[in-house]
């Protein structure tokens, strides 16, 4: 009964991709690693409230935010928040680091620059 | 002179997904008893309920069970909306019915893979597990994430699906169904999957209603109930008939998870044909109070939530009960008197999911 599936599976391609040659990339509206625009935000903390995993920590006062990307369950419920759209969800997942670590945005510090 | 050994099936077990353990009495090959042990993966979900705002909770249930996210979510919102009084659009109502049966589906594929591994055939797992990444694909697309799909909300569903996702999903589906038809004449007619199913782990009718047995494992015993019935969601409007067989052994209850596959991929198309244009969501109002009991159908059987609220962003409480937690009495009803090779199959057949159990 699975002959004919031996048959056809022997003169087939394989159903996975060979991953490093053949890179898949998600279909749009993926909720993948989420970044935040500083230069727009207003830090009204509207995202921090909605965040179910507590990802994310609004100081109002000093304008800055905290956000642990090792708790975020990338729900997507800070970007549906946000009232500026400074909140997005890439397409890319989220990359793996070294430690441990929160990032901080509060104006002033700027990502690195590839060297 | 036959001798009695206890042996420990689990909580580690090649054949078992989740961690049950059962501890076997046996009579030489035969099972006399079993008495099954549950607590490895308790994570304290319904404590955590209580501890966030209303609205984040709707992120916490659906992580309960990764394979029916959606219907956790579904049954949890279902239970606010009546709570606040919330009237759910109809398109909400109908793409929440595209969502559960695509999440049903996949769900039967994955356990119907599981069981032919069960039974030691591998290239039928495979084949069944080749057909579920086009459901993981759809997810993918129309809802932005393959397992956890967070398309639920309090008042209706998060996002729409195009028209041309909705396409490119029938078009999967008939993929999906050529693939299905083929696996699933293995499953039902092979000889040796005969042989191992048919006629193991018998559960009669009366035992299934007495026990408290839920979804495909009291529907394969004869008993005709399935919580759609109850027309939540859309279900009102696209009626369904639920699957029945009489024999309530491990062949009856694939049995009726394949014809419910089938009943499944009729639902989507009848849903997507009359999708209706209407809103997507409508927005909370207020803080819900009171008490209610929110109930839906998974693909394992009737899950249940019962919801305290007493008019803050908090919770009084809120408790699951969901269907393999029902199914495990049954469970050990069907056990005794099986030889020990079959003990795997007849595990497998009630599906379960201990996740969900203890959530």
């Amino acid at each position: 009964m699975m002959l004919s599936s031996v048959i056809r599976n022997l003169f087939s391609k394989p159903a996975t991709r060979p991953f490093p040659v053949a890179v898949r990339t998600a279909p749009d509206g993926y909720r993948g690693a989420v970044e935040f625009e500083e230069d727009v935000c207003i830090y009204c903390g509207a995202c921090a409230t909605r965040c179910p995993a507590n990802a994310i920590c609004v100081d109002r006062v000093a304008k800055s935010l905290d956000f642990d990307p090792f708790k975020c369950v990338q729900c997507g419920a800070c970007a549906e928040a946000c009232k500026k759209g400074c909140v997005q969800l890439q397409i890319d997942y989220q990359h793996p680091v070294a430690a441990h670590s929160t990032v901080t945005f509060n104006g002033a510090l700027k990502p690195p620059e590839a060297p | 002179m036959a001798q009695r050994t206890v042996i420990p099936f689990g909580p580690q077990h090649p054949v078992l997904p989740e961690p049950i353990q059962l501890k076997l009495t046996l009579k030489d090959e035969i099972v006399e008893e079993a008495l099954p042990h549950i607590g490895y993966v308790h994570r304290g979900v319904e404590k955590a309920a209580e501890r966030m705002d209303y609205t984040q909770n709707v992120f916490l249930v659906e992580r309960i069970c990764g394979i029916c996210s959606f219907i956790h979510a579904l049954c949890y919102c279902q239970g606010l909306e009546r709570l606040m009084g919330l009237e759910v659009p109809r398109r909400a109502a109908y793409l929440r019915v595209i969502w559960s049966e695509l999440h049903r589906l996949q769900s039967h594929h994955l356990w119907l893979g599981l069981y032919a591994d069960a039974f030691g055939f591998e290239s039928l797992f495979m084949e069944f597990w080749r057909s579920r990444e086009m459901l993981m694909d759809i997810f993918e697309k129309t809802a932005g994430s393959r397992v956890i799909i967070s398309a639920c909300c309090i008042g209706g569903v998060r996002r729409d699906i195009s028209d041309q996702h909705l396409q490119e999903t029938l078009e999967t589906l008939k993929m999906l169904e050529a693939a299905f038809d083929k696996s699933s004449e293995v499953m039902l007619n092979d000889y040796t999957v005969k042989k191992r199913t048919v006629g193991k782990g018998i559960l009669p009718a009366d035992k299934a209603i007495l026990l408290g047995a839920a979804g495909p494992v009291l529907r394969a015993s004869g008993v005709e109930q399935d919580a759609r019935q109850t027309g939540f969601a859309a279900y009102d409007e696209l009626r369904v008939e639920p699957v029945v067989e009489t024999a309530g052994d491990c062949y009856a209850r694939a049995k009726v998870r394949i014809r419910e596959c089938r009943q499944s991929l009729d639902l989507v198309r009848r849903a997507i044909a009359g999708l209706p244009d209407t809103d997507i969501a409508v927005r909370p109002k207020g803080r819900p109070n009171g008490r209610t009991i929110s109930r839906v159908e998974q693909p394992r059987g009737e899950l249940l939530y019962f919801l305290a609220a007493n008019g803050t962003q908090k919770l009084d409480r809120l408790r699951v009960r969901t269907p393999t937690f029902a199914n495990v009495a049954p469970l050990v009803h069907m056990l005794p008197g099986c030889e020990v090779a079959d003990v795997p199959v007849i595990v497998l057949s009630i599906d379960p999911c201990i996740s969900c159990t203890e959530r």
